[in-house]
């Protein structure tokens, strides 16, 4: 009989182990549905490999697939880490990139050493401003997090709908309505890091963001405060924490973060503000901050894994024939086999002999 | 007299600690056998591999002299073993009747509520037991949901019943309706094993079998022994139960509470016009049974619920209503009853509950960052001077036995605090030893020149201790007496309602 013991104490050998296996179960998975599409398995492998890691330029769009999910990503550790059950990345990239435009028509014509984090200021406080109505909802009218955060989105995906089409952002001008806005002007570009490759300035900004998240956490009296009210928020507040004033400076600085996911995409990647590459950034971030297990760095290995397979995608669709959908499929899958091993690391497997 | 349950030297070890070394232990048919022992001298774990929680890593168990294999609690179930846990595993929302049939009904997938409901009417007719089967659980007080558990065992036909500290969550006329009853049971032929850490307790068991630090101490006739041998044998050294109060004169007043009334959830009144005061070298005790009062009255005083009307002078001033942050930055030091809920983070290592709700103090923060070097050190000082058990400051708090944590409590909150320290409970569920500590350290404050409050449900506490004892009932003083002209009995009455003489509340008027 095999039987499955909890452990008193984590084994750090056996906790790897488990996310190896998580991985090598997520590929073994995605393999039996690549080969039920009828494609050729090692085929399909090998040109989400060539597309995400197989060269300089792969590699750079991997950074700039990687850089927005590792934002929503750290937005997720911050705010789950005092059961702070926030969904409200989605919603908080689109205020970020719409709060990002109306900077810059606000700031246009300032040297970009004050233009650039005027505009990205600009984005995080949208963000932020969702995130500070969810804290009230919660803690004045004991609205459950979930619900406003995820209505929330709703409102801002459709403020950004309007305001693009009849709105007074919508590109004019031509016979067909885009769902878009005029191209931002070209001095509203983040700089790219090399020459005129597609990595812009702004892929730094998740790195140092984490690096910060992973400081906060560990080191400060707000990281304490956010860790002690996952854990016991009773106790916090019998110490004198003000829990409501602490909620909401953690739904903003989640927000913030997030935000600025949707503030470089405005300015790095899409330079003119529209839907399509904003979706999903925001759930797949809180993907993202589950497989990095809430920690600051692990996230940042989650988005860059998410990001290779984001950038793997086109190759994979072009060479190896596959539907677009495998993607968000794969994800899906891996998240379910790391779900399954951050259990799996805490229990540990007896074979038993029944006896009589 | 035949033997119901042996066990032969059995083992257990946790991570390297030995939970339970080479036990020998036997139960004999219709006797109740107390397990007695500190917190973590192992009495819990041997009676969860008993009810096959945990599988002993060496050692035996034998039913009625068979070798036996318990796999599972099903398991223990199924060889007539049955436990009562300090914790209820009950559904608030169902009924009596179904708390009980609910996972244990053995015909399969149809529930036989009448059958059920004939054979527990049985069960409690012939013990005597007055419990109402639809009654909803959330209905019931604390105790008679215990009831509940101890039917559910019966409904299955227990012949062994292993009690988990019963009596924790008990007043003193509710343990002695359970100890009639256990004594019927016992007379009906089933066999208790009785786990405490209680005296009292210990001294209506037929044999005691004293553990200490994993290892069988001894196995005694209850008529044969003492209260004061058996405390020996489980803290291994004399225990005196009366610390010496040195006489001190109170000085200025610190605390004076004057109409407190205060609400709870759904606007009843939880505490109704509680008036006393506390002077510099004195310890008021708060007498009273659990629930009547004094958790709402400690919250209030340290600023957690917000009073509905009345005053709070702390130290001339007014405090009435501000935020536990007020309070603490005023020099009021909480000890909660709830320790692990309301006064620890239990996740958090040692370090880091000894400065929780300082942790943005400049003592022990470097710039924006939290000064780890003197947090640990701090932490290491606390662990020398309180004697806390652990193996480094880097353990998490809650994997600490009771008395390990509320000594981080007691040591936090003495470091902070200047003037004013509110005790509750601060020695519920501890040991003999600890209780002796706890103690001490509460005079020790007292000598210094504290005010304390203190509130505690073992009257010995308030009678070593107090300089005053107020009596409350109902979220209301009963009268505040003198411990050395009052008796246990007066204080009693007092507890279950009578108003008492406030000869000493006179002095209170004059403080």
């Amino acid at each position: 009989m095999i039987v499955f013991e909890r452990r008193m104490e984590a084994n750090a050998l056996w906790t790897l182990a488990s996310f190896i296996m998580a991985i090598v179960a997520g590929l073994a998975a995605s393999a039996i549905l690549i080969a039920s599409t009828g494609a050729n398995v090692p085929d399909v492998f090998g040109a989400l490999l060539q597309g995400s890691v197989g060269s300089p330029k792969a590699l750079a769009t991997t950074l700039v697939k990687a850089a927005p999910l590792i934002l929503t990503g750290l937005a997720t550790v911050i705010a789950f880490r005092a059961q702070i059950w926030s969904i409200g990345q989605e919603g908080q990239v689109f205020a970020g990139a719409m709060g990002g435009y109306l900077g810059a028509q606000l700031l246009a014509g300032l040297p970009p050493v004050l233009f650039f984090p005027g505009v990205l200021a600009f984005g995080m406080a949208a963000g932020m401003g969702l995130g500070w109505i969810a804290a009230v909802l919660r803690s004045r009218f004991a609205v459950n997090e979930i619900i406003s955060t995820v209505m929330l989105n709703y409102l801002v995906v459709y403020l950004l709908s309007w305001l693009l089409q009849g709105g007074p952002w919508g590109e004019t001008g031509g016979t067909v309505a885009y769902h878009q806005s005029p191209m931002l002007p070209d001095a509203a570009f983040l700089p790219a890091l090399f020459g005129s490759s597609r990595l812009h300035a702004g892929v730094l900004l998740p790195f140092l963001a984490a690096a910060i998240c992973a400081l906060v956490m560990s080191r400060t009296p707000l990281g304490y405060e956010i860790r002690g009210l996952g854990y016991n928020p009773e106790a916090l507040r019998h110490k004198g924490v003000d829990i409501a004033r602490t909620v909401s400076v953690i739904m903003m600085a989640s927000a913030a973060l997030a935000a600025l996911a949707g503030a470089i995409e405005l300015f790095g990647v899409s330079h003119r503000l529209r839907a399509d590459n904003l979706i999903g950034l925001g759930y797949a971030g809180i993907i993202v901050g589950m497989i990095g297990g809430l920690s600051p760095i692990g996230t940042v290995f989650a988005g860059l894994f998410f990001g290779g397979l984001a950038s793997g995608a086109v190759y994979m669709r072009v060479l190896g024939d596959v539907p677009a959908s495998l993607v968000p499929a794969m994800q899906g899958i891996t998240l379910f086999f790391f779900l399954c091993a951050g259990v799996l690391a805490r229990y540990r497997i007896v074979m038993k002999v029944a006896v009589q | 007299m035949s033997t119901a349950l042996r066990v032969e030297g059995l083992t257990k070890r946790f991570a390297g600690v030995t939970a339970n070394d080479d036990v020998d232990f036997d139960l004999r048919r219709g006797e109740i056998h107390c397990l007695f022992g500190e917190n973590g001298a192992g009495k819990s774990t041997l009676s969860s591999c008993i009810f096959g929680f945990y599988r002993p890593d060496k050692g035996e168990i034998l039913l009625h002299d068979q070798p036996v294999h318990i796999a599972s609690p099903m398991d223990a179930i199924r060889h007539g073993i049955g436990m009562v846990h300090q914790h209820f595993v009950l559904v608030p929302e169902f009924t009596v009747l179904e708390n009980i049939i609910v996972g244990t009904q053995r015909s399969g997938w149809r529930l036989n509520a009448a059958e059920a409901r004939q054979k527990l009417k049985g069960i409690c007719d012939g013990y005597g037991i007055d419990l109402d089967l639809d009654a909803y659980v959330w209905e019931l007080p604390v105790g008679r949901q215990q009831w509940v558990e101890i039917l559910k065992v019966l409904y299955l036909d227990a012949q062994i019943l292993i009690l988990d500290e019963p009596t924790a969550v008990l007043t003193p006329g509710e343990s002695r309706v359970l100890f009639d009853i256990v004594r019927k049971m016992c007379a009906r032929g089933m066999s208790i094993i009785l786990i405490t850490h209680k005296l009292v307790e210990v001294m209506q068991s037929d044999r005691v079998t004293v553990l200490r630090k994993g290892k069988v101490v001894a196995t005694l006739d209850r008529p044969e022994t003492t209260p004061d041998e058996l405390a020996r044998l489980m803290v291994g050294r004399d225990v005196f139960f009366t610390v010496t109060k040195p006489e001190l004169a109170p000085g200025e007043t610190i605390l004076a509470v004057e109409g407190l009334s205060a609400r709870g959830f759904w606007g009843d009144a939880v505490l109704k016009d509680v008036s006393f005061s506390v002077a510099r070298h004195q310890i008021l005790g708060i007498a009273g049974v659990a629930g009547n009062g004094q958790k709402e009255l400690f919250e209030v005083l340290c600023g957690v619920r917000r009073p509905a009307a009345g005053s709070i002078i702390f130290k001339g001033e007014e405090v009435a209503g501000m935020s536990p942050r007020a309070m603490m930055d005023r020099g009021v030091g909480h000890i909660p009853d709830d320790r692990f809920r309301e006064g620890l983070v239990p996740e958090f290592s040692v370090a880091e509950n000894v400065v929780l709700g300082w942790q943005r103090n400049p003592k022990y923060c470097k710039g924006p960052l939290m000064d780890r070097d003197a947090i640990t050190g701090l932490a290491r000082e606390m662990i020398g001077e309180y004697q806390i058990a652990t193996r480094d400051e880097h353990v998490a708090a809650g994997k600490l036995s009771g008395g390990n944590a509320q000594k981080i409590i007691i040591a936090r909150e003495f470091l902070h605090a200047s003037g004013l320290v509110l005790a509750n409970q601060p020695t519920r569920g501890l040991d003999v030893g600890v209780i002796e500590y706890v103690q001490t350290q509460l005079l020790k404050k007292r000598a210094e020149g504290f005010a304390i409050v203190l509130a505690s449900e073992e009257l010995s506490d308030l009678f070593n201790l107090a300089d005053l004892i107020a009596v409350m009932f109902k979220g209301e003083i009963m009268g505040i007496v003198d411990p050395r002209t009052v008796t246990v009995a007066e204080v009693g009455v007092m507890m279950a309602g009578r108003r008492g003489e406030t000869a000493a509340s006179k002095k209170r008027v004059s403080a």
